[in-house]
């Protein structure tokens, strides 16, 4: 009682010296506020993306890791390169099956895609920009890679098939139409992203293989189709043109010329009949359509879309009837069609992705095969500006608070020796050095838990315009970067465009078949919600209690060397 | 029975020069006590013993049979012993009342309506209510050392010891002071022990201790009790 009295009545009659110490310590817990709500907000604003972030991972071969074992960046070994990639082909189907049986794992969903071509008057959107894309400069390998022939990419057909079914129709698939068949609707991404919308109609029956589709309504415009309509695709690999042939130089040994009659299809010998269910409208068509086009497969007018079951249908049919034959290279050739497959693990947060990567390996998975997931990475770039802040925002912390315990530290030793009379007064009339070092500290302690609470208010009040103009000016930053970037590979400044190896001698450019999916230009937080809450302002009095007692200790330190009767005899 | 006695007291400064050289005195409750000397006698050092702000050393003070060593130096500061210090050791950022309620608080006696009872003291020291409120700086040399009397008295001690208790009051303010010393000593039975080199103090005292310098004439201290 004694301490809180007499440290009261001193508070009060020494106004000046606390007011000095008070405005010290507000403008410390004033920053101190501001660094610790714009880095509890740049954080909770990342965790909180985090955890509404799903996770999507796809299992696919490490390709850079088999460059590595080759020899490394260099030229290495080109057969034992071929000889890698066709043992580490992508996990087929059953294997991602059985993967996805993980309590990790939320969900896991696939499409698969082939092209077929169009019959009759059907005609795919853009066709005749492209007619000397026709189909008939494709064959298809017996290992089921479809392999582009004359001046194509040269090199095996190795990665042709997995997750990333979309890069490769782009880069080596013609057809007319892609035909996607998906698992469920959340493998149908364009949809699931409101990217896609069906306007007319309804959606096909997903675990049906009824043969309906959805079609986009360019297409159906361009064919004046409706819902209710059917179309009739052709297997790409019977559609041989003679005099494209003989262009080609090839002769009249390809084997589904000669054999497409004793096809049990007989006249329609690969052809499917689909009868459409829903029209779609894409908004994301547009943006591809300055790229340029290998076939108007590519086009995302040209997307059809089935159930996986009918896609089945379609594949197995043509596996059921196919013709093989010899080509003029000596390489098998069948009119069997084949399927690029795209997976997709889906995670319920962060930490089932990286334990079901730790799980993949228990399991036995190569250690040529990764889990990756281009919508973390995509989000983990996007909270960069928030990392920065973060970290910019606790780098100012802590210099506010070494230089604000400097300059208590100091305030209060001059105190203490500007107090040292009463020190002897106190200690001579009785009282104990501990409790007049506990009346400093008291002291002390009001005057920066006043301070605090102020500064607290001022702080809040000023903490998010400062956060977020420090936010625009990390996320500026940020952009440049990436602008600089785009700039070195003589693109304009748009979103970045990923290159990714092919699966020959040179690169191939990976675009997205339906623009958007996985390029999509990285959107940054642009505000943080930076107020103060109990937890701060709990931080704070921690913080003033620290600073209160680190400078107190000069002041304790002090009062126990003094003795009073020299504090007295000197003053005498 | 004596409350304060010291036996072979001797005591210098940083073991130099002996300022008290073997000194023997007693004292009693209900008695009246005049240690007088010449300037740089010891007299203030000799105070300084007895209030315990520092130890001798040689010999030993008993207080109440007990040597003040081994006691809290603190608790018989603030419990036993009331000092008047020559330089009246007041607290300037505080007023003359709070002064002294401040010596009642440090003494951790239950004390009732303390305000009031430190009105009351500086009234017997002739402090009105309004030189009461007023800050020390802004009181007169004589007034702060009626003060001083006053958070002396404060938490009713048992031993009064003061310095030079009467150096900066007019005659007729030193008999007031005097009187009230005395009627502590005769009617509340209380030990005072003044330091002074003023004569009239010294006629005034039940007993005197006189106190040689040793400095000049390096004779130990001697005992001349003079009856009153």
């Amino acid at each position: 009682m004694l301490v809180i009295i007499n440290a009261f009545k001193s508070i009060s009659r020494s106004k000046g010296r606390n007011i000095l110490i008070g405005i010290i310590v507000l403008a410390i817990a004033a920053s101190s506020c501001i660094a610790l709500a714009i880095r509890n907000a740049a954080d909770d604003a990342e965790a909180v993306g985090l955890e509404s972030v799903s996770i999507t991972g796809t299992i696919s071969v490490d390709r850079q890791k088999l460059i590595e074992e080759n020899g490394g960046g260099g030229r290495g070994d080109m057969s034992q390169m071929r000889e890698l990639m066709e043992r580490y082909k992508d996990l087929e189907l059953d294997e991602l099956l059985i993967y996805s049986d993980s309590a990790y794992v939320k969900d896991f969903n696939y499409s698969s895609s082939t092209a077929l071509n169009a019959t009759g008057e059907l005609k795919a959107y853009g066709s005749e920009d492209n007619a000397d894309n026709d189909s008939d400069n494709v064959f298809v390998s017996p290992e089921g890679g479809m392999v582009a022939r004359g001046g194509g990419p040269g090199g095996g057909g190795g990665g042709m098939r997995g997750g990333r079914a979309i890069m490769v129709g782009r880069a080596l698939t013609i057809g007319d139409f892609t035909v996607t068949g998906y698992s469920s609707e959340e493998a149908m991404t364009k949809f699931m992203n409101s990217t896609a919308s069906i306007k007319e109609g309804e959606m096909f029956d997903i675990a049906s293989d009824d043969m309906t589709c959805l079609i986009s309504d360019v297409l159906a415009y361009t064919n004046g189709l409706s819902v209710g309509d059917s179309i009739v695709l052709a297997n790409p690999n019977y559609d041989s043109d003679d005099e494209d042939i003989d262009e080609n130089g090839d002769d009249e040994d390809i084997a589904n010329e000669d054999n497409a009659e004793d096809n049990a299809y007989g006249e329609n010998a690969g052809e499917y009949t689909f009868t459409i269910v829903g029209i779609y409208t894409d908004t994301s068509s547009g943006e591809v359509n300055d790229m340029p086009m290998f076939s108007t497969a590519q086009d995302p007018a040209n997307l059809i879309c089935v159930s996986y079951p009918s896609l089945s249908a379609v594949i197995e049919n043509s596996i059921e009837n196919e013709i093989t034959g010899t080509d003029d290279w000596g390489t098998e050739t069948t009119t069997a069609l084949t399927d690029t497959l795209s997976s997709s693990f889906i995670f319920a947060d962060k930490g089932d992705y990286d334990s079901f990567t730790e799980e993949l390996t228990a399991k036995g998975l190569s250690e040529y095969y990764v889990l990756t997931s281009s919508n973390l990475n995509n989000y983990e770039s996007s909270v960069i500006p928030l990392r920065n802040l973060s970290a910019f925002a606790t780098t100012m912390l802590f210099i506010i608070l070494a230089i604000g315990a400097v300059i208590l530290v100091v305030i209060n030793v001059f105190n203490i020796r500007e107090r040292k009379y009463e020190v002897g007064v106190l200690t001579a009339i009785g009282i104990k050095k501990g409790k007049v070092a506990m009346q400093f500290v008291t002291e002390l302690l009001c005057v920066t838990l006043s301070a605090i609470i102020i500064g607290t208010v001022v702080g809040a009040v000023i903490s998010v315009p400062v956060s977020n103009n420090l936010l625009a000016t990390q996320i500026e930053r940020a952009e440049d970067e990436a602008l600089n970037q785009a700039q070195s590979f003589g693109r304009p400044g748009g979103g970045p465009i990923s290159f990714d190896g092919g699966g020959g001698g040179g690169r191939v450019m990976s675009f997205s078949s339906f623009g958007g999916g996985e390029n999509e230009r990285i959107s940054y937080l642009e505000t943080v919600n930076a107020s103060v809450n109990l937890m701060i302002l709990a931080q704070l009095i921690l913080i003033g209690i620290g600073l209160t007692l680190v400078s107190s200790l000069a002041a304790v330190i002090f009062v126990m060397r003094y003795e009073p009767l020299k504090i007295l005899a000197n003053r005498a | 029975m004596s409350i304060l006695k010291l036996e072979n007291i001797s005591y210098s400064y940083d073991g130099r020069e002996k300022v008290l050289d073997n000194i023997n005195y007693v004292f009693e409750k209900g008695r009246v006590y005049a240690i007088v000397g010449r300037s740089g006698a010891g007299k203030t050092t000799l105070l300084s013993l007895l209030s315990g702000l520092t130890s001798p050393t040689d010999g030993r003070i008993l207080f109440d049979e007990k040597d003040v060593k081994k006691v809290d130096r603190y608790k018989y500061r603030s419990r036993y012993v009331g000092v008047v210090f020559q330089q009246f050791n007041l607290l300037p950022h505080l007023n003359a009342v709070e002064n002294v309620e401040l010596s009642m608080r440090a003494s951790g006696k239950k004390i009732n309506d303390k305000r009031k009872q430190a009105f009351e003291l500086l009234e017997k020291v002739n402090l009105d209510e309004t030189l009461a409120k007023r800050r020390i700086l802004k009181l007169s040399g004589g007034e702060q050392q009626r003060v001083a009397i006053a958070r002396a008295l404060s938490f009713n001690p048992d031993i009064i010891l003061a310095d030079e208790p009467t150096g900066n009051l007019d005659l007729s303010t030193q008999d007031e002071v005097m009187d009230i010393f005395k009627r502590l000593s005769h009617e509340e039975n209380k030990c005072v022990i003044i330091v002074s080199h003023s004569p009239e103090v010294a006629a005034q005292a039940d007993e005197v201790y006189e106190l040689a310098s040793l400095r000049k004439s390096k004779k130990k201290g001697t005992k001349n009790k003079k009856q009153v």
